[in-house]
């Protein structure tokens, strides 16, 4: 290591993939420096997890790939050393924390990094004992890692890229797979570290509302790979705007809020980034009253209660509850969902969220007599009236594939239903060209891209003509644009009448998605209602979790008390 | 965590429980030689000597749980029985004693000479088994692997990646019942019967193999930055000795093997 080298540097790096088309990233350069805090930003396929894999030689060592330029770290070239030994000088955290535990104690966890590098023991010691009590887990280091919650797998797995002593941290996703209380312990231990000084870190994420206060400078991927800004973050990001819409880089809320008020003309000075500024930004200026945008939603309201009025109730679980073995997961839920609605399922890990909603799909037997959807109970049904009724999406859509092509895929529910050949073909074709999906007719489900095989899941939920659609945690792991490009199509299916009921942990999607909200804890059923209704209370608060970063900011003014129950951006003027 | 928990921590229970505290090759060369004889013992005498070997340290070196203990005392004989009987029933009544016959249906012929057959041979595997339980009960997982390291020189990515693979067990064991239950949901086509149920697992294996290759390149890639292999040995921070009382104990286990075969050789 050559002194005073910098922690990263990047010469006009290119990566191609053997299953990909050209270079992404393509032909990027820059230089990280000893402290700094980088925020990776692009849209989706621009290359940024790529770059993350070749900054301590993954790529091209582990995974195959042509890579054209350098990497160095602390001066070391990429190229000339392997990637165990360059985990001295840079240390990886990546996306899911359950693939990066080997062990089956945290302590052995945390020392695992360090004894691979022959430390001697007494430092081993010192440092798995000093990474544990950096992210707090030190209490905990006799335990296994599977007790763990998410969040704290994650915090476990910064503790072993600690313990390697790399003054570099690499963060791929860190909390793309974690519940809103992981994304918070992460984003404390990250500004622990960054307070404390002596680490230069690189994070790739696009939840920049959970990492916008820690970063201090974006450096910005377009589609094609290509490095497009790169700057502090609020010049970067403030100063390109529309750029950055138009490459399809999701900004923060609050600057998404704030662009949308200067529009309908409210003049605010400088564009916020985080809730707190929106919510000063805006109690600092003259907003238009929004007598009339209540107006208009009580009309709203009157519209859908006539509604209900007029169409039975679609689902109605009475008194349910569910155990496994000694434990209760539900305990005497009581929900109406009516006709038409867009339900969020909400509440912190292991409070029984996934449970009921699997029980009103049937996919685990309600007892009888519980769950209804329109005249059926699920308990007695079979799988033909049941596919016909709702239509249930994994988390994971390759588990419910069980068919050699796209095609039979989605002919499958038909085909047991005995439908006609006819019209199997007819639904079938249909089917695909509603979800983009006609070239990929005869090809395998399993090798279709992650959004294609979404859709594909949401497709074969729908053929039978279930006019509801269940999904659990359909935005898990994915990225914003994914994410959004899934919403807007179960927005459409709604606007054309499908009952749908999500379970999720984004609160801003829920807020900007879902017409009404139940929130789930320890295994009861806590609050129900219009979405707008139970984000301005404190039920989210009570449940441990917490209110979406727009619900933050309008809750914090102090000049607009009409405007503190507003949570979703539509409803801004 | 359960008992077969791979992971669990070594407990040392003092002096007394002496198995606890041996390296876990002793213990598995130890037996060795009597799991040898007991392979090509065809008499009863021989397993119910072992047997009565093992489970006498077990009893004395040994700190196993409640439940353990009551497997062995009244799930091995139920198992000798049952082991016995069926043993008896497939033996091949040419070459046994044909002198008491104990059961007839038919030209079925039970002789009293096959149940023995079938009780020396259930003997043998249960004693086979509890030998096994010598290591297998007071070993941990990762002391096995830290022995074949530092002793057998086994290399170390072989024996830590052979470990960090036991993570992946009640992993896909939750994957395959949600993979189960989401193919349940949707409905099987092909019917019942032997051949769709072939088809329907073999759907299941599918998902759970696309899973499992994605999950274990991961495990692997995490693995490398975090310098797995990265010089030709590791640090141990738990050595796993060879000291002369595992000779000893060898020895003496050894001695009291062959001091069983002679002894029962001579008795006619």
């Amino acid at each position: 290591m050559s002194a005073g080298a910098a922690p990263l540097e990047v010469r006009g790096l290119r990566v191609h993939h053997d299953d990909r088309q050209g270079f992404t990233p393509d032909d990027v350069s820059f230089t990280v420096n000893r402290g700094e805090v980088v925020l990776l930003l692009g849209p989706s396929g621009s290359g940024k997890s790529t770059l993350a894999l070749a900054l301590n030689g993954l790529i091209p060592r582990a995974i195959p790939a042509t890579v054209e330029g350098a990497v160095l770290v602390a001066g070391i070239s990429t190229a000339d050393e392997t990637v165990g030994r360059l985990s001295q000088h840079v240390a990886m955290v990546f996306q899911d924390p359950d693939s990066q535990i080997v062990t089956g104690t945290l302590m052995d966890e945390v020392s695992f990094g360090p004894e691979n590098l022959r430390v001697p023991v007494a430092e081993v010691l010192e440092r798995a004992e000093r990474a544990l009590r950096q992210v707090g887990l030190w209490e905990r280091r006799g335990d296994n890692p599977d007790t763990l919650s998410g969040g704290g797998r994650q915090r476990l797995a910064i503790a072993c890229a600690l313990a390697l002593g790399s003054p570099l941290i690499v963060l791929d996703e860190p909390t793309a797979n974690l519940d809103p209380a992981g994304i918070d312990e992460i984003y404390a231990v990250l500004r622990e570290l960054v307070d404390a000084g002596g680490h230069t870190i690189v994070l790739v994420e696009h939840n920049l509302d959970a990492a916008i206060d820690l970063v201090d400078r974006a450096i910005v991927f377009d589609r094609d790979g290509r490095l497009a800004f790169d700057g502090p973050v609020r010049d970067v990001l403030l100063s390109n705007v529309d750029a950055l819409l138009a490459m399809g880089v999701w900004l923060p809320v609050s600057t998404l809020a704030a662009l949308r008020l200067r529009d309908a003309g409210v003049a605010l000075e400088e564009l916020p980034l985080t809730p707190a500024e929106l919510a000063m930004a805006l109690d600092a200026t003259v907003l238009p009253s929004v007598v009339e945008r209540s107006r208009d939603q009580i009309e709203r309201a009157e519209i859908s209660t006539s509604l209900d009025l007029i169409s039975t109730s679609s689902i109605a679980v009475t008194g349910l509850t569910v155990t496994r073995g000694k434990k209760t997961l539900l305990r005497d839920v009581d929900l109406e969902i009516a006709r038409g609605e867009f339900l969020a399922i909400v509440g912190v890990n292991g409070a029984g969220k996934t449970t009921l909603l699997q029980a009103i799909a049937g996919v685990i037997a309600p007892p009888k007599g519980t769950v209804s959807i329109g005249e059926l109970d699920p308990a007695r049904a079979d799988v033909r009236e049941l596919a016909a009724s709702i239509g249930f999406v994994f988390q994971n859509p390759e588990h419910q594939f069980i068919r050699t092509t796209v095609g039979e895929e989605l002919a499958h529910g038909l085909e047991i239903a005995r439908v006609d050949p006819d019209e199997i073909e007819r639904r079938v074709a249909a089917m695909l060209e509603r979800f983009g999906l006609e070239a990929e007719r005869d090809i395998h489900p399993f090798l279709l891209s992650g959004g294609q095989k979404r859709r594909l899941s949401v497709g074969t939920a729908l053929i039978a003509g279930a006019p509801v659609l269940a999904l659990d945690e359909p935005t898990f792991g994915q990225d914003r644009e994914r994410a959004a490009a899934l919403l807007d199509l179960l927005a459409q299916l709604n606007a054309e009448g499908t009952t749908v009921i999500v379970v999720t942990h984004d609160m801003q999607l829920v807020a900007d998605y879902a017409s009404s909200v139940a929130i789930v804890a320890d295994g009861q059923l806590v609050s129900h209602g219009p979405t707008t209704d139970v984000l301005a209370g404190d039920a989210l608060e009570l449940a441990g979790l917490r209110p979406p970063p727009l619900a933050r900011a309008m809750r914090a003014l102090t000049r607009h008390p009409a405007w503190r129950s507003i949570s979703r951006l539509a409803d801004l003027p | 965590m359960t008992a077969l928990d791979p992971f669990r921590e070594r407990v040392d229970y003092g002096p007394i429980r002496f198995l606890h505290r041996l390296n876990p090759l002793a213990k598995i060369a130890a037996p060795l030689p009597a799991m040898a004889v007991l392979l090509i013992a065809r008499d009863v005498p021989t397993p119910v000597a072992f047997l009565g070997l093992a489970f006498a340290m077990l009893a004395v070196g040994a700190h196993l749980d409640g439940r353990l203990w009551l497997a062995l005392i009244v799930g091995l004989p139920l198992l000798v029985a049952v082991m016995s009987v069926s043993f008896g029933l497939w033996t091949n009544p040419a070459g046994v004693d044909r002198s008491v016959t104990l059961l007839s249906i038919g030209d079925y012929r039970l002789y009293l000479g096959s149940l023995a057959v079938g009780l020396a041979t259930a003997l043998r595997l249960v004693s086979l088994l509890a030998l096994g339980l010598l290591a297998g009960a007071t070993s941990t997982g990762p002391d096995l692997v830290r022995a074949m390291v530092q002793q057998l020189r086994v290399p170390y990515r072989i024996g830590y990646t052979a470990l960090a693979a036991y993570r992946f067990v009640p992993r896909f064991g939750h994957e395959l019942q949600v993979i189960r239950s989401a193919h349940r949901v949707r409905g099987m086509a092909g019917g019942r019967g032997p051949f769709a149920a072939v088809r329907r697992v073999l759907g299941y294996v599918v998902s759970l193999l696309a899973g499992a290759i994605r999950h274990a390149e991961r495990v692997a890639l995490a693995m490398d930055a975090r310098a797995f292999g990265a010089h030709r040995d590791r640090t141990e921070r738990h050595l796993v000795p060879f000291r002369a009382r595992d000779w000893i104990f060898i020895a003496l286990f050894w001695a009291a093997t062959a001091a069983i075969v002679i002894s029962l050789k001579e008795i006619p």
